[in-house]
């Protein structure tokens, strides 16, 4: 186990500067999980942590020490690959026991590691079969037992459920927990499923253009998230986002309608954008007037799609509704669930 | 996705592959049994498809009149001396224009490409010389070196780098996490997995050689050291006229080990082809 730092980490292919200077602690034994959409440098910020992409500035440290020049074979840490990345002409056992095997381990150790993390993940059964003779999630177990076998100082994951069907992913990704729980290793997964970053993570950091928007635990970033980057990204479905004025802490709609009265933690008045999540809209006797679009139920909830101030907003119901497309509800926020944010900047204002 | 054809189609299908059949199959038939015919049953028109009389003297007649034995063997040790060492060169040189990130790369490959399109008979003459100064002449080295270090080596080395080059980087990441090196990772994880093109470039290479004209004689001069294409016509008699039937016996003993290999090897030739991207 380790911890590993980012200190003004900075990537650049030719002239494209791709990661801006990151700054990350990573403690030991903790599961932090990168966050963020396609394209925003998560991926090779994981990969300049296992050596696989060269370090254009900055330091990356494993353990206390700077690995900046170290090969990956040298930084003592594992990796998940996205498409597994397992040795089509070797058996899964093979698999397991390449990389010790490589580093000269004894055949009874090879062995008893083998068993043991094939014991772990449930893989005692298939030693003898090759890839292409199992499932996406077998293939993804023997993935992470290559990973485990070794013991190194610390896990990293590269989106490794995008490739498995929904269902797979829910299992895959409850028994990654258990792994960590279990071995309690250092662990830096990357993902752009911000369902998977929640569920998995100690610390979140959500990354956006090559730089870290916001670093907390899953229900900070929940509860506060720091700009509206953040506040859109975490959360399914997304915030609504509504162009509002402050005045006298009150949050006022477009159309004059009051949204919540924020009282004295209002910040000063002005003009805003409100973000509210789907799930913390109710609708009751007062509030704003929002006229229903669309209905949705889904079970357990009920999405249902309203105009207010003539913004389209997302309500998430836990109860059914009755109303159909063109009644009138009326809507309103428990103060403490308003989030302002900057019109120009973006940033949290409350 | 797989379309199944109707019973119309399948029938017109296999007609023109029977049609086919004849200008590719009669010649070789034509070979086989004209090397157990009497000579003046070779030319009659029209053609006999089955031998009228077997005559199977003309065998023993191939081993009798010179040492084929002996030119057998220098035929299959220079084959598959000069298929190894194109399999070793190329492969590692394809491995290299395909993963290492080197300065000029791709003009040293364009560059290496280019000797595809020099003719053997341009660069004969100056082989033969500075061959003839290295004491080469007359010795089975040219008929070696030429081949693993020019035009059957740079078609090999295209076909193992386009191979290389459709092998996920992953696999190699992997490996390198795994704590394995450059050539380490060449040689256990991409060179196994390279098979398909390895055979393919083996049959090439093999057939190439195993048919090499030209080099032979200009290179070489006495029978013990001929290879087979070059022994197959020294078979004439007194005036220079050819000796049909002996020729054809052993034209059809050159032809049986390039049968052979094709016939075991044809799943891995066509997958080999496959991962060039290019046909037949």
């Amino acid at each position: 186990m380790a911890e590993v730092g980012l200190h003004s980490v900075k990537k650049s292919f030719g002239k494209v500067d791709v990661i801006h200077g990151v700054d990350v602690d990573v403690a030991d034994g903790e599961f932090l999980v990168l966050v963020g959409p396609s394209g925003c440098g998560k991926s090779t910020l994981l990969r300049m942590i296992a050596g696989l992409e060269t370090v254009s500035g900055g330091e990356v440290s494993i353990g206390g020490r700077v690995v900046n020049e170290l090969e990956p074979k040298d930084r003592d840490i594992a990796m998940v690959f996205q498409n597994y990345a397992l040795y089509p002409h070797m058996n899964v056992a093979k698999n397991m026991g390449f990389s010790l095997e490589h580093r000269g381990g004894s055949k009874s150790e090879i062995a008893e590691r083998v068993a043991w993390a094939a014991d772990i993940l449930g893989l005692s059964h298939l030693l003898e079969r090759f890839p292409k003779q199992l499932s996406g999630g077998q293939r993804q177990r023997v993935a992470m037992g290559r990973a485990i076998v070794r013991n190194p100082q610390v896990f990293l994951f590269d989106e490794p459920l995008s490739n498995l069907d929904a269902k797979l992913r829910v299992v895959m990704r409850s028994e990654i927990k258990a792994l960590h729980q279990k071995l309690k290793t250092t662990m830096i997964y990357v993902t752009h499923d911000q369902i998977e970053a929640m569920t998995l993570a100690d610390r979140i950091v959500v990354m956006h253009a090559g730089k870290v928007e916001q670093i907390g635990s899953p229900l900070e970033l929940y509860d506060r998230p720091a700009n509206r980057f953040v506040a859109g990204f975490i959360g399914s479905p997304a915030m609504n986002f509504l162009p509002v004025n402050v005045r006298g802490g009150r949050v006022l709609l477009a159309d004059g309608s009051e949204l919540a009265d924020l009282g004295a933690a209002a910040p000063p008045d002005g003009d805003y954008v409100c973000g509210i999540r789907p799930e913390h809209l109710d609708i009751g006797a007062n509030g704003a007037a929002a006229r229903v679009e669309m209905v949705e139920p889904m079970g357990a909830d009920t999405q249902v799609t309203v105009s207010l101030a003539g913004q389209k907003a997302h309500l998430l119901l836990r109860d059914r509704i009755t109303s159909n497309q063109g009644d009138t509800l009326f809507v309103a926020v428990r103060p403490a669930r308003v989030h302002l944010f900057d019109i120009r900047s973006g940033k949290r204002g409350n | 996705m797989r379309t199944e054809l109707s019973t119309g189609k399948k029938t017109a299908l296999y007609g023109l592959m029977c049609v086919l059949l004849i200008p590719f199959v009669f010649p070789t038939w034509w070979m086989v049994t004209s090397s157990v015919k009497p000579i003046s049953d070779i030319f009659a028109f029209p053609p006999d498809i089955i031998p009228r009389a077997f005559d199977f003297s003309t065998y023993s007649k191939v081993f009798e009149l010179q040492p084929f034995a002996r030119q057998y063997w220098n035929s299959g040790y220079i084959a598959a001396l000069v298929t190894l060492g194109t399999m070793t060169f190329s492969s590692m040189a394809g491995y290299a224009f395909a993963r290492i990130r080197f300065p000029g790369a791709n003009i040293i490959f364009m560059i290496v490409l280019l000797g595809l399109l020099i003719p053997a008979e341009v660069t004969i003459v100056p082989l033969f010389q500075m061959f003839n100064r290295l004491g080469m002449v007359n010795t089975h080295w040219p008929l070696i070196l030429v081949p693993i270090f020019g035009a059957p080596s740079v078609f090999a080395t295209f076909v193992m780098r386009q191979f290389f080059i459709a092998l996920p980087v992953e696999l190699e990441e992997a490996a390198r996490v795994d704590g394995l090196g450059r050539f380490t990772i060449y040689r256990k994880i991409a060179l196994p997995l390279a098979r398909p093109a390895l055979s393919a470039v083996a049959i090439f290479t093999f057939l190439h050689s195993w048919n090499l004209y030209l080099e032979p004689i200009v290179f070489i001069s006495t029978p013990e050291k001929f290879t087979l294409p070059q022994a197959l016509t020294q078979y004439t008699d007194a005036y220079g006229g050819a000796m049909w039937n002996i020729q054809l016996a052993a034209a059809t003993l050159t032809a049986l080990p390039v049968l052979i290999v094709f016939i075991v090897a044809q799943k891995q030739f066509v997958e080999g082809l496959a991962h060039t991207g290019l046909k037949g």
